[in-house]
């Protein structure tokens, strides 16, 4: 059997039929829970707003890839204005949301940098005085994360001295090109930590995943099937396990008894109609935008602030890591259209709180291939590179030619992650005009960048324009901090043992609703700075597991 | 003028001849701007508003125009001439670029930093990580 024919295994469930699990969303986190509570012999139906991939679709191999992908394949879904995503009201935002709606959710469109949160990052205030700690610590995920990476198929090389030591990664590191190799000659001159990418793109066949071809055009969709997303990884193992899937079917509402225990979900088919599928537990698996989005939607004409929302948190404290970019372009040819896109090398040398730079915490940086000659001459596209005089003659004319040529094949791009502070003003709330195209309030954000974060940010744009010259760099570009650069959405229902001051507990159970879940990245308490797609889909493991070993005390309608 | 002459000559103005570059319309016909706008049918309104008008006054006043009080226009225009011109086989040879190729590798390879040492200084810098036992 192929991914391709997956789709037609999909099924709804019988008219009526009360199955034991519910989950709302088939990206990293819904598919890890589907896969595992199946496989436990649990009865699970899975809703998802969005579609199967269609490979065939993907336009990395072919000549009109730069044109039609900053389109199709944009990550922010008011550009690709697809009818199965929803629209986001950004009219109050520093930093647009980007997802995607499908099997495989917004790793579609991922990256697939692959990296651990540190063991800081679960002691945020014990040890920097800020924010709030985790219920659990770094070492009581690590063993969830290893069972994720061989599961998702993960390449890298153990022994980083930035991580406490672990175990070997199921694959060897992806190799690194000219563009890695000058990135960490940077590093090395100023003698500061590197280290090989770590990657969610096995170096060798691994399941329905192929190998890597380096194409270089994991951010929108590997034309390859190379790159692990979860249509591939998971979602073969879990129908066969007996999960059931149904696409273009959008949740617009949990529904509750009158002890105020979830009873299912009614959601809209392709058709259009209103359909109920009751459940024993409902787990959302929505993204830290849409999880919130369907709270607040929920609870019935007496419930104006929503589902699950006594502590008034719901949509709160959203955290979507502040992002800047280094382009640095060299005399010597960096064959800077290749891939792996994902990370050829990353840093950590600032992620740890040192006050005498003016801010708490840190950030990671990666290194990354510039791409194809329309991007990189920044004449067109979300302009990230457009000259403060706005004049267009400086992106045109002679000197596109000049700015390509130097450029293109000549170019990498150090990303900068920042760990992003929660704040309850940064915030989901719907939307008052804006509805998606069934009729249903679009999510609204409300986000600032922080004073910690601009400081942040400018610290390590002037280290990494030190380490890029270093290497010799001839141009540098620098971008910062960039609009269209919210592919991290954490926060908006945080965990917490208090239900005065948080929405889940340290399972993912809501402390108002004790058998509706929320498994994704919206629980986490702090963002830490690397990203976050390793310790969702752990953090989602460890929270099935706990399910399943207590299946017979969980209260139920 | 032709509104396909109306584009050639915006096209020519953004991508004019430069060094061993050719401009726009030496090496794309209207048929690549029209297969170009096909794969972008979401650009079509804003491009046919942007070649509607003759550029009385020069390509580079009608593209300031553009700028200035139809962003839509102007961005139709400039994404389709910049696209379709690198979509040329003969621009990609002159810039050297194949395409996002398929480049096979040896995954087993021995990496140069294993090799080289330069991986072992970063080791040898010594742990940075903070641990919190007890935390
Ligand atoms: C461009 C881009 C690059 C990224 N790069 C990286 C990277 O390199 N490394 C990394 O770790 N992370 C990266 N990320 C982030 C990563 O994609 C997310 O962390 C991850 O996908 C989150 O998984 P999730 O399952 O929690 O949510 P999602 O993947 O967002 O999945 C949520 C799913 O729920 C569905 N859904 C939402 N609401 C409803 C509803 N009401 N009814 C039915 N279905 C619904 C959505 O359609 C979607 O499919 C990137 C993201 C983007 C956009
Ligand atoms: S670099 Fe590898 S994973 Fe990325 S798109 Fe190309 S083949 Fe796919």
């Amino acid at each position: 059997m192929t991914v391709e024919d997956l789709a037609d295994r999909s099924a709804r469930a019988r008219r009526d039929e009360e199955v034991d699990v519910v989950i709302v969303g088939a990206g990293p986190s819904g598919s890890v829970a589907a896969l595992h509570l199946a496989r436990a012999g649990v009865s699970v139906v899975v809703l998802e707003q969005g579609e199967w991939p269609d490979y065939a679709d993907y336009t990395g191999a072919r000549p009109e890839h730069e044109l039609v992908s900053t389109k199709l394949w944009h990550p922010n879904p008011n550009v690709r204005d697809n009818p199965n995503d929803y629209p986001v009201d950004t009219s109050t935002t520093d930093i647009n949301p980007l997802m995607f709606a499908g099997v495989g959710g917004s790793a579609t469109l991922y990256g697939a940098q692959w990296m651990h949160f540190l063991p800081s990052d679960f002691r945020v205030r014990s040890m920097d005085g800020v924010a709030e700690d985790w219920p659990f610590t770094y070492e009581d995920l690590l063993p969830y994360q290893l069972e994720i990476e061989r599961e998702v198929g993960v390449s890298g090389l153990a022994g980083d001295p930035a991580y406490p030591p672990r175990g070997a990664y199921p694959f060897p590191a992806l190799p690194m090109g000219s563009v890695g190799q000058r990135g960490a000659l940077g590093m090395e001159r100023m003698g500061w930590h590197w280290w090989p990418g770590s990657n969610a793109i096995p170096s060798e066949k691994f399941g329905e995943l192929n190998p890597c071809v380096r194409r270089g055009t994991c951010l929108t969709g590997c034309p390859e099937g190379a790159k692990s997303t979860t249509d591939r990884s998971h979602w073969p193992l879990a129908l066969k396990a007996g999960a059931r899937l149904v696409t273009r079917a959008r949740v617009k509402e949990i529904e509750t008894n009158e002890q105020g225990l979830a009873t299912g979900v009614v959601y809209v088919d392709a058709n259009g109609r209103d359909r109920r599928q009751r459940a024993k537990v409902v787990i959302l698996c929505a993204n830290g935008v849409g999880t919130p989005r369907l709270l607040l939607m929920s609870g019935g004409a007496g419930n104006p602030d929503g589902l699950a929302n006594s502590s008034g948190m719901v949509g709160k404290r959203l955290m979507m890591h502040p992002f800047a970019s280094v382009l640095a372009s060299y005399r010597d040819p960096l064959d800077s259209w290749r891939g792996p896109f994902g990370q050829q090398v990353y840093s950590l040398e600032f992620y740890e709180t040192d006050e005498s730079r003016g801010f708490v915490r840190g950030s990671k940086w990666n290194c990354m291939p510039s791409g194809g000659p329309v991007g990189v001459s920044g004449a067109t596209g979300s302009k990230v590179y457009v000259a403060e005089s706005g004049r267009f003659q400086d992106f045109w004319g002679a000197n596109l030619h000049e700015n390509v040529a130097r450029r293109f094949g000549h170019s990498l791009i150090w990303g900068i992650v920042g760990e992003d502070l929660p704040e309850e003003s940064n915030r989901v709330v719907l939307s008052k005009d804006l509805v998606d195209s069934d009729g249903l309030p679009a999510p609204q954000i409300v986000y600032k960048v922080n004073e910690n974060s601009n400081r942040l940010l400018k610290f390590n744009i002037d280290r990494c324009l030190e380490s890029v010259r270093a290497a010799g760099a001839i141009e540098t570009l620098v971008s910062t901090p960039v609009r269209e650069s919210g592919w991290h959405l954490i926060g908006t229902t945080v965990m917490g043992d208090d239900p005065k001051r948080s929405v889940v507990d340290q399972w993912g159970a809501c402390h108002d609703v004790p058998n509706l879940y929320v498994m994704d990245a919206s629980t986490f308490p702090t963002s830490g700075a690397t990203n976050p797609t390793a310790t969702i889909m752990a953090v989602a493991l460890r929270n099935t597991r706990r399910m399943i070993a207590e299946r017979r005390n969980q209260k139920v309608a | 003028m032709s509104n396909q002459n109306t584009f050639f000559a915006l096209a020519d103005f953004l991508i004019p001849a430069h060094g061993k570059m050719p401009k726009f319309s030496d090496v794309c016909g209207y048929a690549d701007v029209e297969k170009s706008l096909d794969f972008r049918v979401d650009l079509k309104p804003g491009f046919a508003r942007g070649i509607a008008v003759d550029p009385a006054n020069g390509a580079e006043a009608r593209l300031e125009s553009l700028n200035k009080e139809d962003s839509e226009a102007f961005s139709a225009i400039t994404t389709i001439a910049i696209a379709t011109y690198y979509m040329s086989p003969r621009v990609r040879e002159l810039i050297g670029y194949p395409g996002q190729e398929n480049v096979p590798y040896d995954s087993k390879a021995t990496q140069f930093y294993l090799t080289d040492g330069s991986l072992g200084h970063v080791i040898a810098r010594g742990r940075k990580y903070r641990p919190t036992p007890g935390l």
